[in-house]
């Protein structure tokens, strides 16, 4: 017994040196009741090579952010990235949100820990053998039942060498679980079509099996009614989904883009025509 | 005869009084009548003030995107050049008691002092009611309405959804543009937007 409460205490100092080591491991920032930090994919940025950073978000149980779209009420997380020559940072790839609220007001968003991906490209004129410190500035609303803003910044500093980059262990288990979460592009048998109506959107799936549980997220805000219930029909090859349409709505929409979600570890993006009024 | 005449009236009102809850408001559509009891202690009904433009505000005074518009003066600065060419201007505050922003008449009457508020009057609305009869979701949330009693505008104040004061400076307040437009007898042109802000803290809504 007191064997194993050494070791744990040993473990627990391993951890902690660990994260003091430079490199990807940089130290966690707090923002209002969480943390958040700055982790690498790669163990060193290769000229002419793209590699991912995560914003890692670890919040206290019943706090959450936003998705890109995030619903009703609250703001998605912003970054601005300070970067050396030859490095660009893409858009944040943003896992599938989770429904947050009830009743008339309803967000778009994440609680718990969920890492935000974001691809850096490298040129390929980057010199080798100098050390990229990548800062990003962070904005960030964190809410319970209030919003609290914060701001913070966090930084990385990563070897940049000509040698094919090999992934970080250290990371390693966050990006499969921040890639598992990852809306995925759908089989191509299957087929969407959304019906125009005066107050709704029908989305109808063609899957090739009976789906009876279904939810819609919408990509872009004042689409469809965020806290109307998406009533679902299922059919024998998929499903007939009604998405109310939002008050804020006043023009016709090309297209309808989103996430959606079938089960928890099923979701998809998913971007239709909408068809002609009828 | 005189019962038949009292079960007819009270019918009336009960159907009177159902469709602002089945109907949310929406633009276009006329604005759902209410009664508000104000800090100042009066009671306004918003059917008396046909004939004039009537501003809605929804506020919570510990939300951080009310904050940014009432610790820069935006708030205060619009209310007083609106109400001063003749707009009935409502902050209506619909938290609970026990959530952010829920105040008593006192502490309202604090808080527009300190500030410098200048609305009309600032409606207390603990029980949500009104709230619910606009579908109103986030602090701040501006609803115009014309004096034909029509909703002519409904969504964000601006065009910024952050909570970060440096925004206001070359943002478009859509209040603005919806008085300034329907003044000069013109459409609204942008009448409905995405309201951004801190959820409404209603009675029963645990976010």
């Amino acid at each position: 017994m007191r064997h194993l409460i050494v070791s744990l205490r040993l473990s627990s100092l391993l951890v902690v040196v660990l994260a003091l080591l430079p490199g990807a491991g940089a130290s966690a920032a707090s923002i209002p009741h969480g943390t958040v930090d700055l982790v690498a994919e790669n163990q060193w940025i290769a000229p002419g090579r793209q590699t991912y950073l995560g914003l890692n978000f670890q919040l206290e149980k019943g706090w959450h952010i936003y998705w890109i779209n995030p619903g009703d009420s609250g703001q998605p997380p912003r970054v601005q990235w300070h970067l050396p020559d030859g490095l660009s940072a893409g858009e944040i790839e943003w896992p599938a949100p989770r429904r947050l609220g009830a009743s008339t007001i309803v967000d778009f968003g994440y609680d718990g820990a969920v890492m935000l991906l974001v691809p850096v490209r490298a040129s390929s004129t980057v010199p080798a053998n100098k050390t990229a410190r990548i800062v990003a500035e962070l904005s960030v609303l964190v809410c319970r039942e209030i919003c609290v803003p914060g701001k913070t910044q966090i930084s990385l500093s990563l070897p940049i060498e000509s040698a094919a980059p090999e992934p970080d262990a250290r990371g390693s288990d966050l990006f499969t679980t921040a890639r598992k979460s990852l809306p995925r592009k759908p089989p191509d048998d299957w087929k969407f079509t959304v019906n125009n109506k005066k107050d709704s959107f029908i989305l109808i799936a063609k899957l090739g099996r009976q789906i009876s549980r279904a939810f819609f997220f919408p990509l872009a805000e004042s689409q469809i009614d965020n806290s109307a219930p998406q009533v679902i029909v299922p059919a024998a090859t998929g499903f007939q989904l009604t998405l109310k349409k939002s008050d804020q709505l006043l023009a016709p929409i090309k297209r309808l883009e989103g996430v959606l979600e079938i089960s928890a570890n099923q979701t998809y993006v998913i971007d239709v025509a909408v068809g002609n009024a009828l | 005869m005189k019962k038949f005449i009292v079960l007819s009236v009270v019918f009336a009102m009960v159907l009177l009084a159902v469709p602002p809850l089945i109907l949310a408001a929406k633009v276009g559509e006329p604005a759902p009548d209410f009664t508000g009891t104000a800090s100042n202690s009066r009671t306004y009904h918003l059917a008396d003030y046909r004939g004039k433009f009537v501003v809605l505000e929804w506020h919570n005074n510990g939300c951080p995107y009310t904050r940014k518009h009432y610790e820069s003066g935006n708030m205060q600065k619009l209310q007083k050049q609106w109400t001063s060419q003749g707009v009935v201007w409502f902050t209506i505050i619909s938290s609970a008691p026990g959530k952010q922003g829920y105040v008593d008449a006192n502490g309202e009457n604090t808080y527009i002092a300190k500030m410098g508020a200048a609305p009309t009057a600032a409606l207390l609305d603990p029980a949500g009611t009104i709230g619910h009869f606009y579908d109103a979701k986030t602090t701040p949330q501006m609803i115009v309405v014309n004096p034909q009693g029509v909703i002519i505008y409904d969504g964000a104040i601006d065009n910024r959804p952050t909570d970060d004061a440096k925004d206001i400076a070359g943002a478009t307040n859509y209040v603005n543009l919806a008085l300034g437009q329907a003044l000069a007898g013109k459409p609204v042109e942008t009448a409905a937007t995405r309201p951004y802000g801190c959820s409404v803290k209603y009675k029963g809504s645990w976010f």
